[in-house]
This record gives C-alpha cells, sequence and structure tokens, in this order.
C-alpha cells in the first residue's frame, strides 16, 4: 500500500493569479477541500484550503463593509495561499501509514505528492479514511470477531491454524496494541463461511486466547 | 477499485453543448443538446457515424473549431473551471499540459521534418522548463512505457521512417508526457491495420491502469468502443441519443438507433445467418435538414408515432446511468424486431454442383515490380535488378456464381492480385485463366468480350464516377460500349439498373457531387454490372463507408448477384466483413496464400497461424464476448526482401510446436496441408496438432 | 475516412437555365471577378458596336487635326496622321478581341489574340494530355522539346517566328499558339498526370477505351477549371505579345489599327509634347490586361473558398 496507488492522480489544481473567488468557487462545484496551486509545468508554490480562505479577524475589523467588498473581490490565491516552504509534502513512494503519520503528527488534511517539485497527486484525510474502510471490508456479510493473545511469537499462527483447520477463509485480517491492556495484542478478523455460533464454538477452543468481541456485519 | 462510494466530481462535464458553424448559406448546427461527464480513470466513448458531430465535440472542448465555428451554447467545464466563453490565451493557461489530443493520422500530429526525439523533448522544455537532457531521459522512458522496440534507435530517426504502428505510438507518447487529466482520443487507429490496431488498444489499456487519465475516446466501430471503453455515448445526426455503462449499451441497447447499428455491425458469427447484416432504412439528414422540435431520428425509426414528429425527446433514464433519448423506449423489445419486407431475402441455398468447372482458375500468378536501382551500373543495364514481390505464386479457383472473399492486410499483395487478374497491372509469370481464356495479359491486350466479362467495383466512392458527367451517362457507356442493348434501349435499360441498385429514375440527370457516398458505390455497382458480366471484383468497395450504409450495400451485393448470377471477388482487410456472405476465403499474407477454403471451415480450427491472430486482432463488438489474445510482434517484412522458406516465419507465433522451435520454416517452403477437400493450409506444423486449436472467439 | 449518407436534394430535371444560372453564381458572388468581367465586356462591346461609337473611320486621315489632344471634335485626339484615336482604339479592339482578319477581304469571328489563345490550348493540351497520361519515352520527349523551346526568350520566339513567316494576322496567332504552347502543355500535363490516378480512370480502362478517348472524354473535362483560368490569363500575354510585336514592327501590317501598332507609331511623339498617341493604347492594354486577370483570379478564388 504505496501511496503512489492510492492518491488521486489527477487533483484540481489552480495557479496563482485565479481570484479566490473563482477558487471558493472551483472548490464548490469538484466538492474537493483542498487546491494546490502550481506555477510552470505544474511545479507547487502554494496550496489552498478552506480554512486559509477564511480572513483573518484582524484584517477585517480595520475595514468597512464596502472596503471589504472590493478588498474580497481584488484577493487572489496567491495572497492567501499556504507558501511552498511551510507545505509538508511527500514522495509517491512511501507508505500509506507514513503518509497517515505524517498527517497526524502535523494535523493537516492533505499532503500534496510531489515528484521533483512537480505535483503528481494528492492523498488526502478522506482518502486514508477511505482506505481505511477497505482495508478491513470483506466482500460479502460475515462474522467480525476481535481476538486477544499475549505478545508471544506464533499466537497468531496459531489463530490462523485453528480457523483453516475448520476449512474457513480469513478475510480483513488487522491487528494492533489492546488498547485496555498494554501486553496484550487484538487481531480483528471476518470470517464469512459459517455462522456466528460456529465460530464463536471453535475459537473459545483456543488456548491462552480470549474472544474480546463478535458481531455479524454486512461486509 | 474501491468499494467505498466517494463522491468525485467529473474532470470533464459538458453540458447542453451546441455547436455551429458558419457557412456561405448561413449558421449550421452541427452538434446540439450533448451533455457527458467524465470521470477519474474513466474512458468515455463517443460512437457515431460521419457526420453525427463527434469529432466536433472533441475539438470544441480543445478550442479546435476553426475560423468558422463556434460554440453557440451550453457549458464545458474541465475541473470545475467553465471553458466556454474564455479568450484564447486563458484557455491556453487553463488547458496547458492538462488535456492532451491523439489524432487519427499520426502524420498529422507528426512534423516531418524533426526527429522524434526532437519532438518528444519539445514537449516536455516548453511546458516543464526541464533540461535537454532530462528530457531525453524522460523520452526514452515513455518510449518503452509504450512498447516501442529499440527506442534509443527511435529517436534519432525521423517519422517517416518507422512504420504506421510505431508513429501512433509516438503520438500517445507525447501525448501523456505531460501527465494530463484529460485525454481525447478521436480514432486513433482508424487507420491502422487490424494486427497493428490490437496492439494499439492494448497499448491503451494499459497506459488506462497506469495513467489514471481520464479519455474520451471517439470512434466509429463499435468492436473497438466494446473493447476500450467504460462508458458510451451514442451519437445521431448531432445529438446524443443514448448514454450509459459499455455493458449495458451492448447487453440492451434502448434507443432504435443504437439496436439498428448493432444489427449492421459485421460479427464474427458462426454460421452465415447469425453473420447477417439488417441495414437502417433511409439515410442521415444534412445539418440543414434537421428538425427543430422533433426527434431527430423519426424518419427512419421503425416504432415512430405522432408524437415523435412534433415534440422534442428529452434524455430519459432508463435505469440508473442508463439513459435514452426516445418517448418509447420502454415499450421497445429488441428481442422481437422482425426485418421489414424489403431487408428479408434468401441466401442463396448452397448447391451442390460438385464437377462444376472454376470460372477462375490461378496458377502460381506472380506479378513483381521491378524497383529501380540508384547505382550508376543500372544506368548501363549492368546493375541487380531488385523486385517488389507483390504477388509471388498465388494459387486460386473459383467456382462459376460463388462469392470469394480475400482478406488480408495492407501490403499483402490482394490489391494487386485484383489488378492482376482484371489487367490494369501486367503479371510477371504464372498462370491464369478465365472462361478458358488466358489472362496473364493486361487489359490492352484482351479482346473485348473478355473485357465486357470482366468488371471491377472500386474502393472510393469520391473518385468512382467521373465528376463532369450525368449518372445516366456514365452507367450507359458501358452498355454503348459493349452494345449490351440496342442504342434506343440504353436509357431504360440505364434506369432498370438504378432500380436494382435502389435508387430511383431522378438519378439518371444527377451528377456525382450531388450523391452520398453510399448512393455513389451504388452507382459504381451499377456501372460494373451494367454489361452483365461474368466475374465481378469488389476492392474493399465498403472501407470507406458507415457502418449503416456498408450493410446496405453489402446486402445489395449479395442480391445482386443472385440476380444476375455472377461470381464475386470481394477484397477486404477485416476479416469480419467477409464473414457474411462468402463462400470461400482465401487469406493473403506478403504476396502468398496462407489458407483458402469454404467460409464456415476458415473461421473455425484449424488455422494456420496468421489468420489465427487475424481473428483474435478484430475487436468484437461484445464487452462479454471472450477472444484469444494472440498478438503478432514486428511488422510486415518488406516485398523487396521477403523471408525466406515461410514468409511468415520472422513473426509466427506458433513457431513453437515445431521441431527446433521451427527451424524448418526458416529453410524450407511450407507445403499446402489439405484439411479437407477444399480447405487447405500453407503450413509446416502438421494438421493433427492444428486440428486441437481452440476456437479463437467464443461468444459470450 | 467514413462517407455519410447526407445528399443535397435537387429537383430530377433542373433546367437548362437553373444550371447555366448555378455556374455563373459563382462569378456573381465575387467581387473581383465582376470588376474583371465589367472591364473584359466593356471592351467586348466597344469593339462588336464600334461602328456606332464613333463618327471617324480608324483610317480616316484629317490633315489639319494632326497629334491634337482630346478636343470635342476627337476625343481621346489624333494621332500624327490625323486619324481618330478612339475610334483606333475600338477598332483596334475589334482585331484583338472580336475579329480576324485574313487577309483584305476575308475575316473570321474571335479576335486575334482568342484565337492565338485557343490554338495554342487545343495543341498544348493534346500534348500534355499525351505526355501526362500515356507518360513513358512520349512524355520524355515531348517535355524536353518543349523545355528547349521555353529556353528562349519570348520575344526572340516571337522574332524568330514572324521573321521565317511574315507578318500578318494569321501568322501573329500563329505565333501566339507556338509561343503558349509550351506553358499550356505543362499545366495539362500536371493536371492528367493527377487525375489518372483516379478510379474513374481505371474504370475506363477496364473497359477497353482507347487511350484518346480516356484523355480528351474522360480527363480532359475534369481538368476544364485551370485551364480555363489560364487560359484567360494567356488572353492578356497575348495581348501584350500583339502589342509587342506591333511596337517592334512585326505585328499586323499597317494600317492595321491593333494597339502595339498604335503605340509604336505614337511613341516618336511623345517628347515632341504629344502623348496621346501612345498614352491611349498603353492603357487600353494595360486595362484589358488587368480586367482579364481581376476575372481569373475572382473565379479562381470563389470556387477555392470552401474548399
Amino acid at each position: 500500500m504505496i501511496v503512489k496507488d492510492y492518491m488521486t492522480k489527477h487533483p484540481v489544481m489552480i495557479d496563482p493569479a485565479m481570484s479566490i473567488v473563482e477558487a471558493q468557487s472551483i472548490m464548490a462545484e469538484t466538492k474537493t477541500r483542498h487546491l494546490p496551486v502550481v506555477g510552470e509545468g505544474k511545479r507547487l508554490v502554494g496550496l489552498i484550503t478552506h480554512e486559509t480562505l477564511r480572513i483573518p479577524p484582524n484584517i477585517l475589523t480595520s475595514l468597512d463593509v464596502w472596503e471589504i467588498t472590493r478588498f474580497l473581490s481584488n484577493l487572489t490565491v496567491k495572497d492567501v495561499m499556504v507558501k511552498c516552504k511551510d507545505i509538508i509534502t511527500i514522495g509517491p513512494d512511501i507508505t500509506i501509514e507514513e503518509a497517515a503519520r505524517i498527517m497526524v503528527e502535523h494535523k493537516i488534511g492533505c499532503l500534496p505528492v510531489l515528484n521533483e517539485e512537480i505535483v503528481v497527486g494528492i492523498i488526502t484525510d478522506t482518502d486514508l479514511m477511505a482506505h481505511l474502510v477497505e482495508m478491513l471490508a470483506a466482500p460479502e456479510p460475515s462474522v467480525r470477531v476481535t481476538m486477544r493473545m499475549s505478545l508471544a511469537t506464533g499466537e497468531l499462527a496459531r489463530l490462523v491454524a485453528a480457523i483453516s483447520a475448520q476449512g474457513w477463509g480469513i478475510w480483513a485480517l488487522g491487528g494492533i496494541y489492546s488498547p485496555k491492556d498494554p501486553n496484550s495484542w487484538e487481531a480483528v478478523f471476518k470470517i464469512s463461511d459459517a455462522p456466528r455460533e460456529q465460530v464463536i464454538a471453535a475459537l473459545s477452543k483456543i488456548e491462552g486466547q480470549k474472544i474480546i468481541d463478535v458481531r455479524e456485519v454486512a461486509g | 477499485m474501491t468499494n467505498v462510494q466517494r463522491d468525485q466530481a467529473p474532470i470533464l462535464k459538458v453540458e447542453n453543448v451546441a455547436i455551429s458553424y458558419e457557412t456561405r448559406y448561413g449558421d449550421v448546427e452541427a452538434v446540439r443538446r450533448v451533455s457527458f461527464e467524465v470521470g477519474h480513470a474513466t474512458t468515455f466513448g463517443l460512437v457515431g457515424e460521419s457526420g453525427c458531430g463527434k469529432s466536433t465535440v472533441a475539438f470544441g472542448i480543445v478550442d479546435f473549431l476553426g475560423p468558422n465555428g463556434k460554440i453557440t451554447g451550453g457549458s464545458i467545464k474541465f475541473q470545475g473551471r467553465e471553458l466556454v466563453g474564455r479568450t484564447e490565451n486563458e484557455l491556453r493557461r487553463l488547458r496547458g499540459d492538462q488535456i492532451a489530443m491523439v489524432y487519427q493520422d499520426p502524420m498529422q500530429a507528426l512534423n516531418p521534418s524533426l526527429t522524434i526525439s526532437d519532438q518528444l523533448n519539445e514537449v516536455l522544455t516548453v511546458h516543464r522548463n526541464i533540461s535537454e537532457a532530462e528530457a531525453w531521459k524522460k523520452s526514452v522512458a515513455m518510449l518503452e512505457r509504450v512498447y516501442m522496440p529499440d527506442c534509443s534507435n527511435v529517436m534519432s530517426r525521423y517519422p517517416h521512417q518507422i512504420s504506421g504502428g510505431q508513429q501512433q505510438r509516438v503520438v500517445i507518447a507525447m501525448a501523456l508526457l505531460t501527465n494530463p487529466a484529460l485525454l481525447i482520443m478521436d480514432e486513433p487507429t482508424t487507420a491502422l491495420d487490424v494486427t497493428v490496431e490490437a496492439v494499439v488498444l492494448d497499448l491503451i489499456e494499459d497506459l488506462k491502469r497506469d495513467f489514471d487519465t481520464a479519455i474520451v475516446y471517439i470512434t466509429h466501430d463499435l468492436g473497438v468502443v466494446a473493447r476500450v471503453c467504460n462508458e458510451v455515448g451514442v451519437m445521431y445526426a448531432g445529438e446524443m441519443v443514448e448514454s450509459g455503462p459499455v455493458e449495458a449499451i451492448f447487453a440492451d441497447p434502448k434507443h432504435p438507433y443504437t439496436q439498428g447499428l448493432m444489427r449492421c455491425v459485421p460479427k464474427l458469427g458462426s454460421t452465415k445467418e447469425s453473420s447477417r447484416l439488417y441495414p437502417i432504412r433511409g439515410r442521415v439528414p444534412a445539418p440543414k435538414d434537421r428538425p427543430k422540435g422533433a426527434c431527430i431520428f423519426a424518419p427512419r425509426c421503425d416504432y415512430v408515432t405522432d408524437r415523435c414528429h412534433n415534440e422534442l425527446p428529452v434524455m430519459e433514464e432508463a435505469s440508473s446511468e442508463h439513459r435514452v433519448r426516445c418517448f418509447h423506449h420502454k415499450e421497445i423489445d429488441v428481442a422481437a424486431w422482425k426485418p421489414s419486407e424489403d431487408l428479408v431475402f434468401d441466401l442463396p441455398a448452397v448447391e451442390e454442383k460438385e464437377s462444376q468447372e472454376p470460372i477462375l482458375e490461378v496458377k502460381d500468378l506472380r506479378t513483381y515490380y521491378t524497383q529501380e536501382s540508384k547505382s550508376v551500373w543500372s544506368l548501363v543495364g549492368l546493375g541487380q535488378k531488385r523486385y517488389v514481390k507483390a504477388v509471388d505464386g498465388v494459387s486460386l479457383e473459383v467456382p462459376a456464381g460463388k462469392t470469394l472473399g480475400i482478406v488480408g492486410e495492407s501490403g499483402c499483395g490482394k490489391s494487386t492480385l485484383a489488378k492482376t487478374i482484371v489487367g490494369l497491372e501486367a503479371s510477371t509469370a504464372g498462370k491464369a485463366e478465365f472462361l478458358g481464356f488466358d489472362i496473364t495479359v493486361p487489359v490492352s491486350a484482351r479482346d473485348i468480350k473478355l473485357i465486357q466479362e470482366l468488371q471491377m467495383v472500386f474502393q472510393n466512392p469520391d473518385s468512382t464516377m467521373n465528376p463532369s458527367y450525368s449518372i445516366g451517362q456514365q452507367i450507359g457507356r458501358p452498355l454503348q460500349r459493349f452494345k449490351t442493348v440496342p442504342a434506343n434501349q440504353v436509357r431504360e435499360e440505364v434506369i432498370r439498373l438504378l432500380h436494382a441498385v435502389r435508387l430511383d429514375e431522378s438519378y439518371y440527370d444527377r451528377l456525382p457531387r450531388q450523391l452520398s457516398g453510399g448512393e455513389k458505390q451504388r452507382v459504381g455497382i451499377a456501372r460494373a454490372f451494367a454489361s452483365r458480366p461474368e466475374l465481378v471484383l469488389c476492392d474493399e468497395p465498403v472501407s470507406a463507408l458507415d457502418v449503416s450504409v456498408q450493410a446496405a450495400v453489402l446486402n445489395l451485393l449479395l442480391e445482386i448477384q443472385h440476380e444476375f448470377h455472377t461470381t464475386l471477388l470481394f477484397i477486404a482487410h477485416d476479416l469480419s466483413v467477409v464473414r457474411f456472405f462468402s463462400d470461400y476465403v482465401a487469406v493473403m499474407y506478403l504476396g502468398h496464400v496462407v489458407e483458402f477454403g469454404p467460409a464456415e471451415a476458415i473461421y473455425a480450427p484449424p488455422y494456420h497461424p496468421y489468420t489465427e491472430a487475424l481473428l483474435s486482432a478484430v475487436p468484437i463488438p461484445d464487452p462479454t464476448a471472450e477472444q484469444k489474445h494472440i498478438r503478432l510482434e514486428g511488422s510486415v517484412p518488406s516485398a523487396l526482401k521477403p523471408p525466406s522458406g515461410c514468409v511468415f516465419h520472422t513473426r509466427c507465433p506458433r513457431r513453437t510446436l515445431l521441431a527446433d522451435g521451427g527451424l524448418i520454416c526458416e529453410t524450407e517452403v511450407p507445403p499446402w496441408r489439405y484439411n479437407t477437400e477444399q480447405h487447405r493450409i500453407y503450413c509446416h506444423i502438421p494438421l493433427e496438432v492444428s486440428r486441437q486449436m481452440e476456437p479463437v472467439v467464443t461468444a459470450g | 475516412m467514413a462517407e455519410s449518407e447526407q445528399s443535397n436534394p435537387v429537383s430530377t430535371h433542373p433546367s437548362r437555365w437553373k444550371r447555366i444560372g448555378s455556374r455563373f453564381s459563382i462569378l456573381f458572388a465575387s467581387k473581383t471577378a465582376m470588376i474583371g468581367l465589367f472591364i473584359v465586356l466593356f471592351w467586348v462591346l466597344a469593339a462588336i458596336f464600334a461602328p456606332l461609337l464613333t463618327p471617324y473611320s480608324p483610317t480616316e486621315q484629317d490633315y489639319k487635326a494632326r497629334n491634337s489632344p482630346p478636343s470635342a471634335a476627337h476625343i481621346l485626339g489624333t494621332d500624327d496622321l490625323g486619324r481618330d484615336l478612339w475610334a483606333r482604339l475600338i477598332y483596334g479592339a475589334r482585331v484583338v478581341l472580336v475579329m480576324l482578319p485574313i487577309n483584305d477581304h476575308l475575316w473570321l469571328p474571335i479576335g486575334t489574340a482568342i484565337w492565338g489563345v485557343l490554338l495554342g490550348l487545343i495543341v498544348g493540351a493534346t500534348l500534355g494530355l499525351m505526355s501526362g497520361y500515356m507518360r513513358g519515352w512520349k512524355d520524355e520527349v515531348v517535355m524536353r522539346g518543349l523545355d528547349a523551346m521555353m529556353a528562349f526568350p519570348v520575344i526572340l520566339l516571337y522574332m524568330i517566328i514572324i521573321a521565317a513567316v511574315g507578318s500578318s494576322a494569321t501568322n501573329v496567332v500563329l505565333a501566339i499558339a507556338i509561343v503558349g504552347v509550351p506553358g499550356i502543355a505543362r499545366l495539362v500535363r500536371s493536371l492528367a498526370l493527377d487525375i489518372r490516378t483516379r478510379d474513374y480512370i481505371r474504370a475506363a480502362e477496364l473497359r477497353g477505351e482507347n487511350p484518346w478517348y480516356i484523355m480528351f472524354v474522360e480527363i480532359l473535362p475534369n481538368a476544364r477549371g485551370p485551364i480555363i483560368i489560364d487560359a484567360m490569363l494567356r488572353v492578356g500575354y497575348a495581348i501584350f505579345a500583339m502589342g509587342t510585336l506591333g511596337f517592334l514592327g512585326l505585328g499586323l501590317p499597317p494600317p492595321s489599327a491593333d494597339w502595339g501598332s498604335m503605340v509604336a507609331v505614337g511613341r516618336r511623339f511623345i517628347l515632341a509634347g504629344s502623348p496621346w498617341a501612345a498614352i491611349w493604347p498603353s492603357l487600353a492594354i494595360a486595362s484589358l490586361v488587368v480586367g482579364l486577370n481581376l476575372l481569373a483570379d475572382g473565379l479562381r478564388e470563389e470556387t477555392m473558398r470552401y474548399q
């Protein structure tokens, strides 16, 4: 799961000379919240988000109504964009998790993806959330199980062996440190070949592992 | 593929666009009320026949309408920004490197006086301000992406030094260099041979996956649409009549025009009956005759009602995403359609006259063109003569009253063969007999009685008629020359011939420029059949015509052949076209016939490897059909130096079936292998092996 | 490229007038062509109705009014023998455009210049068709021969021909024709080379038509557009030629009123203060040539406009 396979490859891009009114209408029309600002040859020069389009209040208070309108209509994208040096960008070959980590750390909603200064795509928090959904999705209605186990090697293998011994398949396998207990690990997975009771019956028999949550899901 | 529904705005949104041209007679509306959307990574096919406005729409998007074209209404939004109404400079900035276009004729896009590398580099250095060295590296990388053989060598060549398929690859590479968000392709494979087209289509599909570009693909070929497109918009006479996902359109066409088109498209059916063609009656209205307040298809529709003549239909939803512009689409049942009286005729029954003498017999016919040598010795006559071996040992027999289809790609020699048989070219060696007469001599040396019996229908409808004389005069000329009827009955006979080709008497006085392409071809047929010849040679008579017109002309040929008991020799470059009415088929490659036999035998295994490759290259107008994926590598060798042994050995995908990887193919000329008495294959591969091949096409 | 099924609906039997009218409509659509036509027609009509337009005869000499400037009696003045210039001008137009004097008692309709061009057309077109259609050694021989002819400066060629056969109207016609043949042959050859590739020529060959039929019946009518336009320009050149010949004294014998001779004779009196005898015929020549050029240009423009 590399960024270049999951990013939006042809993001809507605008040039610095555009007025912000037009930029707003483009955002509305294309339903995007982030617009990379590019110069010659798709080189990144800045970034506009729906937040940067808000004018800082200290400027506004000093103007009266008519001046505000004129001020707003004369504003170009160049005046309000986040400058290139302040934008965090990534390359197309980094992993999805890395991109997500960067977004969380810097509290930003989108990352332009650059290849030698040229914008080749953009990846947003919504994209990552969509992929999270896909990572844990199954193609048909299934039973979703959360199993807690110790951190020892071989625990996951035993779980998988137990499931395969039943002749079932595993979908959407994910794992995470248990939020309640730092010494345990939780595996989340979906089984679509058997009904809930059978799954519970089979998995309860695994030693040293505990079913934390079982539910039926649509997919 | 995402399961999650993410609402992404379309890259291109065309809404209610109308485009007009200024002419001497006022403004003419070429396109109106066209709306469609193209999303990320979607290929949208714009399908229609000539004159429907599909290219006009594309040119409108990129503002190439020419000095007398203008967008008179509607909006075109590219990534949210309106393109209509902008000045040229604004448009140039907006489009910049985001929209690219690929044309039908690669020579239109390539500058013949610059090398390939100059042209590719120029795209990058102009748009991106990068250095020449960088640009070179990127260009070579792109050429590799488009599977160009021998990239660095090609970079230093000029466009005329590479083949048509390679030129088109260069053009596609140029278009993709700036990684555009939208790519418009205007019939990019129409000018290419079938096997080359197949490779370029494969390439396009490949690139779609990697580049995620939105593509507007314009074509008249439904087979290509089925192969390449995700969504389709069908255009007729300047309006979009139906749009939707490709599977829906092919499986369940809702608009009568689309249904009619599906019936006219040649298919690789398994039987003659299932590959029948039914034309659409009537003709496309000229732009100035299009009604403003009625359904544009009403005059030709089988399901027309009064409402259709008085009210303008709007696009309605037939199902989600499948829209159609018709009042009655819910009531129309495609399966219940029956051809009208005049379209039905019985295919002539196969007469089992085994002991029939063939009317035309050709044995080892050769036609070589001498190539002028450039050396000094040749001036004195001592130079070595080089020959272009256009026809290099062709043998075939045609029984009387039957149709022989000759199929092959460009350079295979089929046109030269036709011209040699008919006498427009002089043969170099071999025997050819027609009605017992020797026809190895050119037409100027033939008896007029013989000439009368051997006539031809030509390919290009525009040049088949003399523009200075009326139709009646031109059909009458062979009658006068061959004295088929007494002088005072000539006019009557001409009118009878006009009726035979479904044209009425009023055409007698018209001039060729007043006729459409299909009508001119019919007149050409009437002229060829005027002297009641025994054999008529048709040199790709329908290649230059629209699909629906093709069907009508092909049916006409069949009928006339049946009525006049003529033998037909039909030359085509496409196996699906000859399927319908050939009794026998010969497949040619580089001057040789590689397979010959009754039509059903050719389309079923065993195949000659080249026939197999041809069949697997033809785009099938059915997205669910299974077709083998056999592609030929390299290009057709030059006829000046044909390969030794079997001429196909340089590209044959089946060589590996033989011992030593097919060494024998290089050294020895292959034998004729007789599958049945009438079906023969020119190949080293033994029949037991060939018979085990699977059929190329299995219907979905 | 696929052909669409669109045809221009036309009534079944367009009347002859309608057909002729539609041919001329091209003419009327071009302003340039109309101006040219106007000028040409002016001279043609002046030539035809010459006796009605002037009380004088072109040879009538009035010794009392020699070399006089334009006046009430003589609209354009007189030349050195007292002949009225306007009368000589329009009678001169006759010789050039309307009638060919074979000898003192016999004349043919259609003027000298036009005969010259017609004759050149006939010979040149035949040679050009032969060369362009039949190719081979016939092509080579004809073309090299014409190349040789074209290598001569035109004036020299004229002088040689007239010196050889003497100066009379028919010989002027011959000279104009001979000089025009190479250019016409080249033009027709290039048109034939293009047209012979068409399928309808193949169809004719397939009917076993003999080459002369194909050349004159199939090819020539389709080449008429450029040929006609070229011919009109050549009438202009022919008039120049007659002028030059007249100027050199090799043209029609005196007292012929052809414009060239008028200029030749009148030239001597320019510096003496009466340029009229030289100016009017020069202007006449210039205007006719310009008119023909405009006509040809306008036609060419119109036929190419909506290609």
